[in-house]
C-alpha cells in the first residue's frame, strides 16, 4: 500500500526577468535554501527529481544535467520530468511517487527555467511546440491560441473582459507583498483594459511575463518526516489529466470547458476525501499564465460553480482577505512565470499552511490548500491537494 | 525480494529507416497496439501512461504532446513525460504501480531519426554539452561534424589506456553484436561481419571505427506493466521487475572518471540490492546493455558486475558474452545490431530481455534464461539505469 508522503521544506529565491546566475547556480540557491530550511545535509537526499519544461530556452539538450551538481544530485538517482506548463505540479507528483512507492525516504524536487537566454524572445521557442505537419503551417502561436480559448470561454459562460482585468489587478497587487516576485504592481482595472491588446480579448496586463527562476521542495516518508519536523504538511491528493492534442477530437472541442482539469481535480479530491472543495479548501494557488486561465481553473477545481469565476472575482471571494483566497502570492501574473518553476504555486500553498507566507499570509486559519499546473497543447492538468491532518 | 510489478505486454516495431511512411505517432501506435493486444486489454483498461522523448531529436519543444493519443492516454492521468531514455519510463511506471496497487501502466517511447536532417546531428550533439564552460571548448573545432565521435573516442582511449583494452577487443564486440542481430527479425540492416571487416571499416576518430558505432534509426517500443494481482490474469508468462536503479554523473567531462562508468555501477548496485542478487556474474543468465559504441558494452559489463573492473577485454576474449557463453550479452544484437532509436533503445533492451525470459526470443533465444539484467543510458551518456528481470 502507498505510504503517506509529507512536504518538509521548500526552497525559494527571487524570480526576475533576467538572472545573471547560470542554471546550475540558480538551482544551487533554491536547493541549499530548502536543505537549510529543513536542517538537512545534502547526503540526506535519496533522489532528485528535476522539472524543466523546455530545453530550447537554454539550447541545452537534457537541460537538467547541467544542474545536477547544484542540486546535490551527482552520483545519485536523478530523473527529469518535462511535461509542459503542468511540469509545475507533475514534477512534485513524480517526487511524491518516489516516496509513496517505498523506493526513497527523502526526495528533492527542483524545478527551474531560464527563459531570458532566448533570442529574440522566448515566444519563438513556443512556436516550435506545434506539430510540424498539420499545425505549424497554419501559423498558430500562444497568443492566438489563448485568445481563441479566452473568447470561447467568455462567450459560453457570459463572463467579461472587465472580470479578467480584475484578476490581473488582484494578482499584480498581491505580488507587492511577495519578496520573490518579479512584477508586483498597483494597478487599476482601467490600466489593464487600456494596456495594449495582444490578441483580443487578451491584453498585455492579462498575460504573465517571461521569467528566470527556480524552486525546490523536499518530500519525505511519514516516519522520516516526523524526525525532520514537528509539523509536516501532508500530500493529501494528486490528480492528473490529459486530453487529446487535437482540439477537434475532443468531447468539448470549443476549448471553453477544460474537461481534463475537471478530471484531474476529481481524482485529487477523491483521494483527499474532499466533497465540496469550495467549503473545504482554505486557499488556492492556481496556474494563471493568463487572467482567464485563473478563472477557468478555479471553476475546474470546484472552488466556484462552472461559469461562476466572474462572480467570484466580482464579489471579492478570491481576494487575499476574501472567503477563498486565490493566488494570494500573486500567482504567475504577479510573481512571474518560469514555466517549470511554476512549482512556486505548491511552495506558496505550503507556506500558507505553515503560516510562513509573510505579507502574503491570508488572515484566517489554513489547513488545506490546492494548487495546479496546466500546459501542453492546452491538454494537461496536474493537481495537488496538501494539508494538515 | 519484491515481486509486485510485472511486464505483461511487449510491443516493438522493426528498427531502421522505415520506408513505410509511418509518422512517429503511427509507429508509437503500432507498438502500443501490439503490447495491449498481447495483454488482451483495450485502451480503456489503462490506468496511466508514461512516455519519454528528447525535444531536440524530435524537432519540437514539449515533444510529448502529440504522443498522448497514440498510447491511449486521452482523458487518463497521463500528464507525465520524462526527458530521459525510455528505460526511465519503467522506473516511473514501477513507482506508479507501487504507489497504488491494482494498476495497469503503459510505458512507451518512440524515435524517428529519419525525420531529422542528417546534418543536424552535430548541432544536437553540441547542445548536449554544458553550455557555459564545456560547449565553448568544442564550438570552434574545425571538424564539428565528427564531434560525437571525438567525445566518445576520448572515453574509449582513456578506457583502453587504464585497463589495457585493445582495438581488437572492441572490434570483437562489434562482430558479436552484428552477427547476433542477423538472428533478430527486428534488426536494422543486420549482416554478418568479420573481425577484418570491423578493423578495416572507416576510422571515425581513433579508436572508433564505423562498424563500432550504433547507427541512428527509427523505432518504437511499448511495455505494459501491471501489479501483482493483475499480472497472472493478463499474461500466461509475466516477467517480473525485481530491481531497478538509476544514477547520474556530472556533465563536466573533466570532473568525471572517463574510464569507468561509475553511475551504472551505482545504479546496478541499487538494482541488485533490491533484487537480492549478490553475485551478478553467477546469478545473471543474460544481459542486454546499451552498446551505443562497441567499447561501451565492455565498460557497462564491468559496471554491471558481469566481470571484474578492467576485465572487459578478457570477458570478450573468452567468449563469455557470446550467445553460447555463460553470460550472453546483447543476444538481440544490441544497439549496434538491432539499431539505435535514440531515447528508445534503452527501453528496447528491457523488451528484448523480457522476451528472452518468456522464451519468445526466436533465434536469439538463450535456453533456460531465468534472470536477466537490462541497462540503458540517457543523453549525454553520463546517466543511466538498470532493470533486473526474472521469470519467476
Amino acid at each position: 500500500m502507498a505510504r503517506r508522503v509529507a512536504i518538509v521544506s521548500v526552497g525559494m529565491d527571487k524570480f526576475a526577468s533576467r538572472k545573471v546566475e547560470t542554471v546550475d547556480e540558480m538551482v544551487y540557491r533554491v536547493a541549499k535554501n530548502a536543505l537549510d530550511n529543513a536542517k538537512l545535509p545534502r547526503e540526506a537526499i535519496g533522489a532528485v527529481v528535476f522539472g524543466c519544461a523546455v530545453d530550447a530556452f537554454t539550447a541545452t539538450q537534457a537541460a537538467e544535467k547541467v544542474a545536477i551538481g547544484g542540486a546535490g544530485g551527482r552520483l545519485r538517482p536523478t530523473m527529469r520530468n518535462c511535461t509542459s506548463g503542468s511540469t509545475a505540479i507533475s514534477t512534485p507528483i513524480l517526487g511524491y511517487l518516489h516516496v509513496a512507492s517505498g523506493l526513497y525516504d527523502v526526495v528533492m524536487c527542483v524545478c527551474f527555467e531560464k527563459m531570458s537566454e532566448c533570442r529574440p524572445h522566448a515566444q519563438h521557442v513556443f512556436n516550435t511546440v506545434y506539430d510540424e505537419y498539420f499545425v505549424r503551417p497554419i501559423g498558430l502561436n500562444v497568443a492566438i491560441q489563448c485568445s481563441l480559448e479566452a473568447r470561447m470561454y467568455l462567450r459560453r459562460y457570459g463572463n467579461t473582459e472587465l472580470q479578467m482585468a480584475k484578476v490581473s489587478v488582484k494578482n499584480h497587487g498581491n505580488a507587492l507583498d511577495n519578496p520573490y516576485a518579479q512584477l508586483g504592481k498597483k494597478l487599476t482595472v482601467e490600466d489593464v483594459m487600456n494596456s495594449p491588446c495582444i490578441s483580443w480579448p487578451v491584453k498585455l496586463l492579462d498575460t504573465s511575463p517571461t521569467t528566470d527562476g527556480a524552486r525546490a521542495v523536499i518530500f519525505a516518508s511519514e516516519d522520516v518526516a516526523r524526525d525532520i519536523t514537528d509539523d509536516p504538511i501532508w500530500v493529501k491528493g494528486i490528480g492528473r489529466g490529459g486530453d487529446s492534442c487535437w482540439f477537434t477530437g475532443r468531447r468539448n472541442s470549443d476549448l471553453a470547458r477544460l474537461d481534463y482539469a475537471y478530471y484531474a481535480a476529481k481524482q485529487a479530491y477523491e483521494m483527499a476525501n474532499i466533497e465540496d472543495p469550495s467549503q473545504e479548501i482554505d486557499v488556492a494557488e492556481v496556474y494563471d499564465p493568463f487572467t482567464y486561465k485563473e478563472m477557468q481553473h478555479v471553476e475546474a477545481l470546484g472552488l466556484c460553480p462552472e461559469g461562476g469565476a466572474g462572480r467570484m472575482i466580482d464579489e471579492g471571494i478570491s481576494l487575499r482577505e476574501g472567503k477563498l483566497p486565490v493566488n494570494p502570492s500573486g500567482g504567475l501574473l504577479g510573481e512571474g512565470n518560469p514555466i517549470g518553476a511554476g512549482m512556486s504555486r505548491l511552495c506558496w500553498a505550503y507556506l500558507q499552511i505553515k503560516g510562513q507566507a509573510g505579507g502574503c499570509q491570508v488572515p484566517k486559519d489554513v489547513n488545506t490548500a490546492v494548487c495546479n499546473g496546466w500546459g501542453g497543447m492546452y491538454q494537461y492538468n496536474a493537481v495537488m491537494v496538501i494539508g494538515r491532518d | 525480494m519484491p515481486k509486485r510489478v510485472a511486464i505483461v505486454g511487449i510491443g516493438q516495431t522493426k528498427c531502421g529507416f522505415n520506408d513505410d511512411g509511418f509518422s512517429y505517432r503511427e509507429l508509437l501506435y503500432l507498438a502500443t497496439k501490439q503490447a495491449l493486444s498481447e495483454a488482451g486489454i483495450q485502451r480503456e483498461d489503462i490506468d496511466s501512461a508514461f512516455t519519454t522523448s528528447y525535444d531536440f531529436l524530435e524537432g519540437r519543444s514539449l515533444s510529448n504532446q502529440y504522443s498522448l493519443d497514440s498510447i491511449g492516454g486521452v482523458m487518463k492521468p497521463c500528464d507525465l513525460r520524462l526527458g530521459e531514455d525510455g528505460i526511465y519510463a519503467i522506473f516511473a511506471g514501477y513507482m506508479e504501480v507501487m504507489s497504488k496497487p491494482g494498476q495497469i501502466v503503459v510505458v512507451a517511447s518512440v524515435q524517428k531519426a529519419s525525420d531529422r536532417r542528417p546534418d543536424a546531428d552535430p548541432a544536437i550533439t553540441l547542445s548536449t554539452l554544458e553550455p557555459v564552460y564545456v560547449r565553448q571548448v568544442f564550438t570552434n573545432l574545425p571538424a564539428i561534424a565528427g564531434l560525437e565521435y571525438c567525445l566518445a573516442a576520448m572515453e574509449a582511449r582513456r578506457y583502453m589506456h587504464c585497463y589495457g583494452i585493445t582495438e581488437a577487443h572492441i572490434a570483437k564486440v562489434a562482430v558479436k553484436n552484428h552477427n547476433n542481430a542477423t538472428r533478430n527479425p527486428l534488426a536494422q540492416n543486420a549482416r554478418k561481419v568479420t573481425l577484418d571487416d570491423v578493423l578495416n571499416s572507416e576510422m571515425l576518430s581513433w579508436p572508433l571505427r564505423s562498424l563500432e558505432v550504433a547507427k541512428p534509426g527509427d523505432g518504437a517500443c511499448t511495455l505494459v506493466l501491471a501489479s501483482e494481482e493483475l499480472a497472472a490474469e493478463l499474461s500466461d508468462s509475466p516477467v517480473w521487475i525485481r530491481g531497478i536503479g538509476w544514477c547520474s554523473d556530472t556533465c563536466y567531462p573533466a570532473a568525471s572518471e572517463l574510464a569507468k562508468t561509475k553511475f551504472i555501477h551505482i545504479a546496478a548496485r541499487q538494482a541488485y540490492a533490491m533484487a537480492g542478487i549478490r553475485h551478478p556474474a553467477r546469478e545473471i543468465d543474460l544481459a542486454e546493455v546499451y552498446d551505443n559504441y562497441a567499447f561501451n558494452e565492455l565498460q557497462y559489463c564491468e559496471a554491471l558486475g558481469l566481470c571484474g573492473e578492467g576485465e572487459g577485454g578478457r570477458f570478450i576474449d573468452e567468449g563469455i558474452s557470446e550467445i553460447g557463453g555463460s553470460i550472453p550479452v546483447n543476444p538481440s544484437g544490441g544497439l549496434l545490431g538491432q539499431g539505435n532509436p535514440l531515447g528508445t533503445a534503452g527501453l528496447m533492451r528491457v523488451a528484448q530481455a523480457a522476451l528472452q525470459l518468456r522464451g519468445e526470443a526466436g533465434d536469439c533465444q538463450i535456453a533456460g534464461a531465468e534472470v536477466a539484467v537490462a541497462q540503458g543510458c540517457g543523453l549525454p551518456y553520463r546517466a543511466g539505469g538498470v532493470v533486473v528481470l526474472s521469470k519467476w
